[in-house]
């Protein structure tokens, strides 16, 4: 228990000493992701730009089809060889991802990158349990014997809070509840003191007392290791509860990026407008929410200019043209020709 | 709940003392050897005209609890009255035919049509099967349904996998409207739905309530969904209503310590110096169903737990408001921050950029924009 425990500490130590606030873990520059079909072509991500630092959490926010969970995989390299083409520049720390061979990333991935899922039932072997499971990432990546790696899960397990981590250790996937699971799968993440960990709807399939309890623990765990975390969801609370800096995605494009505080005060996206207009709050009560209109446009054949045009009310002739994200305020950026905002407001 | 049985206003549904119990194990000779109590002792009313929420986590027993209320299983305890008639033991052939008073909508909406039929033809079953209208105008009653719901007459001929999720649901909720309803109980019915989506449907069912004084039972998991859309709610938890009441109520001051850790735990999407302390968040995870906590069902996570709670019962303390909860010391919690009941209002020059953006969107509508 020591052992593993002194390791932990240790580590965090050394990367608290190498800590330098303003570089960024992840650095991602213009990524294309496009899947060749045997009938049409889709360009699932677009040209997104965005870095994370080290202690930071990044929203990457956006409906179904806006290209928010492909961009992970893209820079996990996780995407199907034989029909996805990458474009672009993911620098980790210096390497480029994308030009790294497959044992490269194999001895990245796990070690110094992590990644979680929505459904932890899935990611969990059912025949193994889950004990062997974290120690087996451990023995992959760390010159330790198997007794300690054994230790140091434990230790991992009593850090996500799973109650009784010894007898917990010898249980199976199937054992234990959901939340739990997740627990499991941060534990496991965690397990080699990742630099960043990507988490793509870590609770969306959790109830919420327990997704509160997940979130609060992974805010925990990120102050003590200074983790930097990608964090993919569709729900703007759990932005709101759990992020520093936010990009929100549309049709494959970064529409608008900012911090989280300024995205909530003041966003300077139609779509953003819309997004959060149609959510239903509990601290007020209004009789009709704002809806945006029609859906999102077909990403095989996507319309010239602005994907957001059709549906967007403030939408003006430059629309048929495709705006850049630019800069609307120090820090705060949108792809609209519309912004800054305040101007549409009388 | 108890409302006083007014002659002049029946309930379109009413439960009493509804419990439901599954087998989950038996012996080699079929005795049951352990069961779930999946609903326990529910009274409940659903008026014309009113939306009813039923809210709580996985496992509480809403479902199972949509189901009971309009019979699609039967009960082991207690009774169902649907329009004022008992139908707890009526045979599988007369319910069926007073199931079109009361009709289901589920979360996925392309798990409930049939792919090999056309909206149209799916839309018109309920029309044929109960008689509604003539052959000959039935073509003409699906186009109203259609438009009813925002969907366009010459869309009848698609098949489902034409439509968007939204447009699916919209379907399913023209064939739920096709029998005429007097209610409709929506089962997680926008869960699965984009948020933008989700508004147009919200949208969507509030108006057609205005329109043909249709009853809801909602159930959710949402707790915001709720609040915009109920006028009653009631609280689950390991199949038990635990609080009941007005919705406006509820959220102000709910009494009961899971409500309260429920509205806690969810996150608002509003800057991070608008967010609320955590105090009364829950601890643990939910106990086994199979065999629930001795007494008050939630003093294993309960943040206000004493020695007494493993004894109590969990009997729903009236009020004359109707206003009912199964704490028995809610009047010795500890009173509700402060901050956590009134929150600032949102930033008034966002609320006039909302503004902006409907009274635009009214103006005009979406336009179809074709790739090139």
């Amino acid at each position: 228990m020591s052992t593993s425990q002194n390791t932990l500490e240790n580590q965090s130590a050394r990367s608290v000493r190498a800590d330098d606030a303003s570089a960024s873990v992840l650095d991602v520059k213009n990524l294309r992701v496009i899947f060749e079909g045997d009938t049409h072509t889709v360009t699932a991500v677009d040209g997104v730009s965005f870095s994370v630092k080290k202690g930071r959490t990044l929203a990457i926010v956006g409906e179904s089809g806006s290209g928010k969970s492909v961009t992970s995989l893209a820079v996990m390299r996780l995407l199907p060889e034989h029909s996805a083409r990458i474009f672009g520049s993911v620098s980790f720390d210096g390497r480029q991802l994308l030009d790294e061979t497959k044992i490269g990333m194999r001895s990245l991935r796990g070690n110094r990158l992590a990644m979680i899922f929505q459904e932890p039932m899935t990611s969990l072997n059912p025949s193994y349990t889950i004990g062997e499971q974290i120690i087996e990432v451990i023995l992959r990546h760390r010159q330790m014997s198997k007794k300690e790696a054994t230790e140091r899960a434990i230790a991992m397990l009593k850090l996500v809070r799973i109650p009784s981590p010894e007898t917990r250790y010898y249980q199976y996937p199937h054992n234990l509840s959901g939340g739990m699971r997740q627990r499991v799968m941060i534990a496991m993440a965690l397990a080699c003191d990742p630099e960043l960990l990507i988490a793509d709807e870590p609770t969306t399939a959790l109830d919420v007392t327990i997704q509160a309890q997940v979130l609060e623990l992974m805010r925990e765990l990120q102050q003590k290791t200074g983790t930097a975390i990608v964090l993919i969801t569709h729900d703007l609370g759990v932005v709101a509860e759990a992020c520093d800096d936010v990009i929100v995605m549309y049709a494959g494009q970064v529409v608008e990026q900012c911090s989280v505080e300024e995205l909530f005060t003041f966003p300077q996206h139609p779509y953003t407008v819309g997004l959060l207009g149609s959510l239903p709050r509990l601290d007020e009560k209004r009789e009709r929410l704002v809806a945006i209109t029609g859906t999102v446009p077909d990403m095989a054949n996507p319309p010239p200019g602005c994907r957001f045009q059709a549906r967007c009310p403030f939408r003006v002739e430059e629309c048929a043209e495709m705006p850049e994200l630019m800069e609307v305020s120090a820090g705060h950026s949108s792809r609209c020709w519309r912004a800054p905002m305040e101007d549409l407001v009388p | 709940m108890t409302q006083p049985s007014s002659e002049a206003v029946r309930p379109i549904i009413e439960v009493r003392g509804l419990g439901k119990n599954f087998v989950v194990k038996r012996s080699l000779l079929g005795r049951p050897l352990a069961s779930v109590g999946a609903v326990d002792d529910v009274t409940l009313s659903l008026m014309p005209g009113e939306t009813l929420a039923i809210v709580g986590e996985s496992g509480c027993g809403k479902s199972t609890l949509g189901r009971l209320l309009m019979r699609l299983i039967k009960p082991s305890a207690g009774e169902v009255f649907i329009d004022g008639q008992n139908v707890t033991d009526l045979s599988h052939a007369v319910m069926r035919e007073q199931r079109r008073h009361v009709q289901l909508i589920f979360q996925d909406p392309y798990a409930s049509l049939n792919p090999r039929m056309t909206i149209a033809q799916t839309i018109a079953e309920p029309l044929m099967l109960h008689d509604i209208v003539p052959a000959n105008q039935r073509a003409r009653r699906v186009a109203e349904l259609l438009e009813m719901v925002g969907l366009r007459a010459e869309q009848a001929n698609r098949y489902p996998h034409e439509f968007s999720g939204g447009q699916r649901q919209r379907v399913v909720i023209a064939r739920a409207l096709a029998s005429e309803p007097k209610a409709i109980i929506c089962d997680e019915a926008v869960s699965a739905l984009d948020v933008s989506i989700q508004a147009q449907i919200l949208n969507l069912l509030k108006d057609l309530q205005k329109r043909l004084g249709l009853a809801f039972v909602f159930i959710s998991h949402d707790l915001g969904v709720v609040k915009h859309i109920a006028d009653r709610v009631a609280v689950m938890y390991l199949g038990k209503v635990v609080e009941t009441g007005m919705s406006d109520e509820i959220f102000a001051a709910p009494r009961h310590p899971y409500t309260r850790a429920l509205l806690s735990a969810i996150p608002v999407a509003a800057p991070p110096s608008h967010q609320r302390p955590k105090a009364s968040r829950l601890l643990g995870d939910l106990p086994s169903p199979l065999s629930p906590p001795e007494g008050c069902r939630l003093h294993t996570r309960c943040p206000h737990v004493r020695p007494e709670c493993k004894i109590v019962s969990m009997k729903l303390d009236v009020e004359a408001s109707g206003h009912a909860n199964a704490c028995a010391f809610w009047r010795e919690l500890p009173a509700q921050d402060a901050a956590e009941v009134a929150r600032e209002p949102r930033n008034p020059k966002l609320e006039k950029l909302f503004a902006a953006f409907e009274a635009m969107a009214a103006n005009r509508p979406a336009q179809t924009v074709t790739g090139g």
